[in-house]
């Protein structure tokens, strides 16, 4: 079964072909918690390759590389979006499906431009951090 | 959570993980995560729903209540 429906493919080819720079889809496998009732026998860690392998056969500039428990993943399957192939803190910990799949498409597009996306006060604000910050979103699939 | 990822895009100081609530329901609880998105900064609940850009930024930036 295709990851996207062929006209929603069509866009993300489109976007994924404006990247400048390539990125990467670090997928790491591992043990995993006992998700909530209702989730079917769902193998979230093979439809977790699936979906990262299928998103990468839409754009040249972007790769799927897998790895059992890689550093830096505390909950599996996960995946983190590597531009250039660097670890920039940016990750999905679950399997994104439905709605949420145009998260991670998101974060592919975001990841593959030279320069952030945020107004020039929010850069501004950001520069003049003096510490560490962790922003977890939790999110559900629709 | 796509303004998350830009600020950890924007900054080498910041993270940004999407984490599904139905998949990890121990931490979800833990987290008392009952709407999404709720918005977790530094390990401390902060809010649920989507804001503006720059509402965010102040959200985030802001200390822990």
């Amino acid at each position: 079964m295709p990851v996207l429906r062929p006209e929603e493919e069509e866009k993300v080819r489109g976007w994924f072909a404006e990247l400048e720079r390539p990125v990467e889809l670090l997928v790491g496998l591992g043990p995993e918690e006992t998700p909530l009732a209702g989730s079917g026998d769902v193998d979230f860690g093979a439809e977790m390759v699936r979906v990262c392998e299928g998103l990468a056969e839409l754009g040249d500039r972007v790769s799927c590389r897998v790895e059992q428990q890689p550093d830096g993943f505390p909950r599996f399957p996960a995946v983190a979006i590597r531009p250039d192939g660097r670890d920039v803190g940016v990750r999905y910990d679950g399997l994104p499906w439905g709605y949420e799949l145009g998260s991670l498409v998101g974060a592919v597009v975001e990841a593959g431009r030279s320069e952030p996306s945020l107004r020039p006060e929010s850069i501004a604000a950001l520069g003049e951090l003096e510490r560490e910050l962790a922003l977890d979103v939790f999110v559900t699939p629709t | 959570m796509l303004l998350a990822y830009r600020c950890a895009l924007a900054s080498e100081r910041v993270t940004a993980t999407a984490i599904e609530a139905n998949e990890f329901p121990q931490l979800s609880q833990e987290l008392g995560v009952w709407a999404v998105p709720r918005v977790v900064v530094d390990g401390e609940p902060r809010w649920d729903g989507a804001v503006p850009e720059p509402e965010f930024l102040r959200r985030i930036l802001a200390p822990a209540a």
